[in-house]
């Protein structure tokens, strides 16, 4: 069964792929119409032996196998504990690793921007333009609706070891609420992990409306959140007071931060320098949010600050400084040496502090982009461990998965990738992913 | 810090050099030098001694007690640091102009303490700036009282002794005068005229009343024996709180004025309602209304002879500000610039020229005057016994043509040393050098 099993892939792969990879994949299958486990499908079943598997929740075990059934992991363990069973297509893991699939706890992934409004031409087109909301601010908007999944981006990811993000929309103030998805295919549905995430901020500006300004803005966002309080304590009076009692009026701004403000569902503030990281801090502070600071590749300026605040830190591995950098605008040469000497060992400065952190792609470009980011990271002091952490359990724990995602235990989401050498190194190949227990083409 | 870090800062000194001059923990004795207390007269050949931030004693013959250091000031003046009153640097964002009301928009908010211009400010013996909300509406936001402690976080400059101040502004930049109409370009925004201003100012401190009594009626019934089930809290509005502030004396106006009438307009807006108002800001005309100044006992803070920039500083003299000072009162000379900043102290020498002030006088102008105006003269402005340790050493009288700062101190710590500067430049240029051949790093 399994040497034929093995035969035919290879044939396949010859097909398919170079041929240098053939080896490396020997008998990782590429099973024709295995769909992603989702619309009650059952899918398929994998047995992954003689891998060198790490855990990461765990020891590595040099000799093990893992078996994958329906999109879950059904066991990990050392080869001879693990029983293959007879449904089970055989992968080959000799000399390969497996981990599990990283997560970029924040992306843009997906989203199709639509093209800023033309300059209105007339009064009464600047009266109507000035009357829609600039940046166009909808706390209550859920970024799933707008997602459009292009194999070609997804691809990249998976290329890289990620299988899993967090995909935030990108425009205004209030950004919108963010969705988790698991890189399984084109199909948006299928790929949602959970929906809604986690609602976004970010210390932009509206153009020509207000707020215009940075003290404006948190102004705003101040106001913003106090209203959506007042507005939850009148309708708490009104539901006691139905008669009698006139409506508060309805206000859907207010309704959709509720949940944030009084129900501790996670808010995400972006902050692209060292001072917006405090800035949040006050407002967090200030309405007792259950804060994330995302982005935060100036964490490494003050490593206090944050040991105080003792929250989700989701850092960015784009190592461009920031406009307002000191490092930015005395010069060209300067900004480079900074982009590739100090910003990228913003989280080996992190961990030396011992705050804990997760590791996002955004800003990144793509795959290959984050490899290069995580690889400069580690080359600036991070260890691999700690790398590999802020990929995977870490993410998974602040966005409260930890039981689904984020390592190779049983009953966890199959979300695999098989890597010929260290996950990190330069040379390293994937050649090898699982996501929700599918095993995906290149 | 990570090593390679702190390696390329040494070899780009330019921004960094002040940034660890933090030495000695605040202490430091100054030998030497000619005192210019600005309140207590000069004092020859006479030392400084500052420990932990503090001036401690002040006289001739003093010894360092263990472990301070000396700065020897023979034959250099020593001063009080230099205090701009309005200025609008260290900030990320200046106006927020798209409505005429907007003060929640607190400069407070977004001080940037990697703004150069500290480091300018520190150059010229600057060592406290009131960094201002801009004045393109008639409430701008509250402003913000900073110390220039270059390399030092945000919120380590921020001095909290300082009046909340709170940024009004009158005249061409709020009516938009200056604004070029496009033809389907956005519609004008009110208020378009001066009257418009003062009448919008009113109705939105007639709205802040409202807001107070609003809460007085909730708290009185939320208090009350048997409050009533459907009571809930007005609605809390972050702009009328200010103004609130305002009203309860907890903060002060700040005024951009140029002409007479508007400014006796505010004047009599400021008694109908019941705020105080700390300073009127350029105040051009305000040799004109010196009499009703002196009377309500509210300064200015000006410019010295830039007059004639645009149609509302027509009239404006350079006589100003020491005709004013001679009159009670209370002037200061700003720099409303991150580059002026750097050399107020020529900027109040003109009133010795235009208007014959005495150096004392003059100087008080950049000292004690704006200290006063900010509600932090009990700190700083002078040299006294037990004021912050914020000190500025010249090479000559400030007063004169040919000063420059050497040295700059904030609460005992040197934050700007010109000869190390220099030196460490050089250093930096040499090392950098040396790394594009391939040397060191």
């Amino acid at each position: 069964m399994t040497q034929s099993l093995t035969f035919r892939t290879e044939r396949r792969l010859m097909r398919h792929f170079r041929p240098r990879l053939v080896l490396a994949l020997a008998g990782a299958v590429v099973a024709s119409g295995a769909v992603a486990p989702g619309g009650g499908e059952v899918g398929p079943t994998y047995a992954l032996l003689n891998l060198r598997v790490v855990p990461v929740s765990g020891p590595i075990l040099e000799k093990g196998s893992i078996l994958v059934r329906d999109g879950l992991i059904e066991a990990v363990g050392p080869a001879d504990k693990v029983t293959v069973p007879e449904d089970a297509e055989v992968v080959d893991g000799e000399g390969l690793t497996a981990y599990p699939g990283l997560i970029s706890a924040h992306t843009n992934l997906f989203l199709e921007e639509a093209a800023r409004p033309a300059q209105p031409q007339s009064p009464a087109a600047f009266a109507a333009a000035a009357a829609q909301p600039s940046p166009p601010d909808e706390p209550g908007l859920r970024i799933f609706a707008q997602l459009k999944p292009r194999r070609a981006s997804i691809d990249g990811f998976l290329k890289a070891g990620i299988t899993t993000v967090l995909v935030a929309p990108s425009r205004g103030i209030f950004q919108g609420q963010s969705v988790l998805l698991n890189l399984n295919g084109e199909d948006a549905e299928a790929m949602v992990v959970r929906n809604p995430v986690a609602l976004h901020i970010n210390f932009t500006t509206a153009r020509g409306s207000y707020p215009s300004s940075l003290m404006g803005t948190i102004a705003y966002i101040r106001q913003k959140f106090h209203d959506a309080d007042h507005w939850a304590t009148a309708q708490a009076v009104y539901a006691k007071n139905l008669k009698g009692m006139k409506r508060p009026a309805y206000d859907p701004f207010a309704e959709a931060l509720v949940p944030f403000l009084r129900e501790r569902k996670p808010v995400v503030f972006q902050c692209n320098n060292f001072e917006e990281i405090k800035r949040a801090l006050l407002i967090i502070d200030e309405f007792k949010l259950n804060g994330f600071l995302t982005h935060a590749n100036e964490a490494w300026r003050d490593a206090e600050v944050l040991k105080k605040a003792r929250l989700p830190l989701l850092v960015t591995l784009d190592s461009r400084p920031p406009r307002t950098s000191q490092y930015v605008n005395q010069g060209e040469e300067l900004r480079k040496k900074a982009e590739a000497e100090i910003y990228p060992a913003n989280a080996a400065n992190l961990a030396e502090n011992g705050i804990p952190f997760a590791l996002t792609t955004l800003g990144l470009a793509d795959g290959p982009a984050f490899l290069r980011g995580v690889q400069a990271a580690i080359k600036a002091g991070l260890s691999r461990e700690d790398a590999l952490r802020a990929l995977t359990v870490r993410p998974a724990e602040y966005l409260g998965l930890a039981a689904q995602l984020g390592s190779l235990e049983a009953g966890k989401i199959a979300n695999i990738v098989l890597a010929k050498g260290d996950l990190f190194d330069e040379k390293t190949q994937i050649v090898q992913v699982f996501v929700d227990g599918v095993p995906t083409k290149f | 810090m990570p090593r390679n870090l702190r390696l390329l800062i040494l070899a780009l000194g330019a921004l960094a050099a002040a940034a660890v001059s933090a030495e000695a923990g605040g202490s430091l004795l100054i030998k030497n030098g000619t005192l210019l207390t600005v309140t207590q007269g000069v004092i020859v050949k006479g030392d400084v001694l500052v420990i932990d931030g503090i001036i401690r004693k002040i006289g001739p013959s003093l010894d360092a007690p263990p472990g301070v250091p000396v700065v020897d000031a023979s034959g250099k003046f020593v001063l009080p640091g230099i205090i701009d009153s309005h200025t609008h640097i260290a900030l990320d964002g200046t106006n927020e102009g798209s409505e005429a009301i907007t003060p929640e928009a607190d400069v407070g908010r977004v001080v940037n303490a990697d703004d150069v211009a500290i480091l300018t400010a520190l150059s010229g013996g600057v060592t406290m700036a009131h960094t201002m909300h801009g004045s393109a509406n008639p409430i701008g936001g509250p402003n913000v009282v900073l110390k220039m402690k270059w390399g030092r976080s945000s919120e380590e400059l921020v001095v909290r002794q300082a009046w909340k101040t709170l940024k009004f502004a009158l005249g061409e930049n709020v009516k938009q005068s200056s604004r070029t109409i496009q033809i389907g370009g956005p519609p004008p925004r009110y208020p378009q005229t001066r009257m418009g201003t003062n009448a919008i100012i009113r109705r939105e401190f007639l709205r802040a009343k409202d807001y107070m009594a609003g809460w007085e009626r909730y708290e009185k019934l939320r208090t009350s024996k048997n409050p009533p089930p459907t009571l809930v809290p007005p609605r809390k509005d972050l702009r009328l709180e200010v103004l609130a502030d305002v009203l309860r004396g907890k903060m002060v106006a700040r005024c951009h004025a140029y002409v007479a009438p508007e400014t006796l307009e505010f004047l009599l807006l400021s008694k109908e309602l019941g705020f105080k108002i700390a300073c009127f800001e350029h105040a051009w005309e305000a040799y004109k209304i010196v009499d009703e100044l002196a009377a309500a006992k509210v300064g200015i803070s000006v410019f010295a002879d830039s007059w004639a920039y645009k149609m509302e500083a027509a009239e404006g003299i350079a006589y100003n500000a020491a005709y004013c000072a001679k009159n009670g009162v209370l002037v200061s000379i700003n720099s409303d610039s991150g580059e002026r900043i750097r050399r107020l102290f020529n900027e109040a020498a003109k009133t010795m020229k235009y208007g014959g002030l005495g150096e004392d006088e003059a100087l008080a102008l950049v000292t004690i005057n704006p200290a006063i105006q900010l509600g932090v003269d009990k700190i700083v402005g002078s040299l006294e016994v037990g004021k912050d340790g914020d000190i500025a050493v010249f090479n000559e009288h400030p007063m004169s043509a040919y000063a420059r700062c050497d040295m700059t101190i904030i609460e005992g710590e040197v934050y700007f040393d010109r000869d190390r500067l220099v030196r460490e430049r050089e250093e930096a240029a040499h090392k950098a050098a040396a790394g594009k051949k391939g040397g060191v790093r």
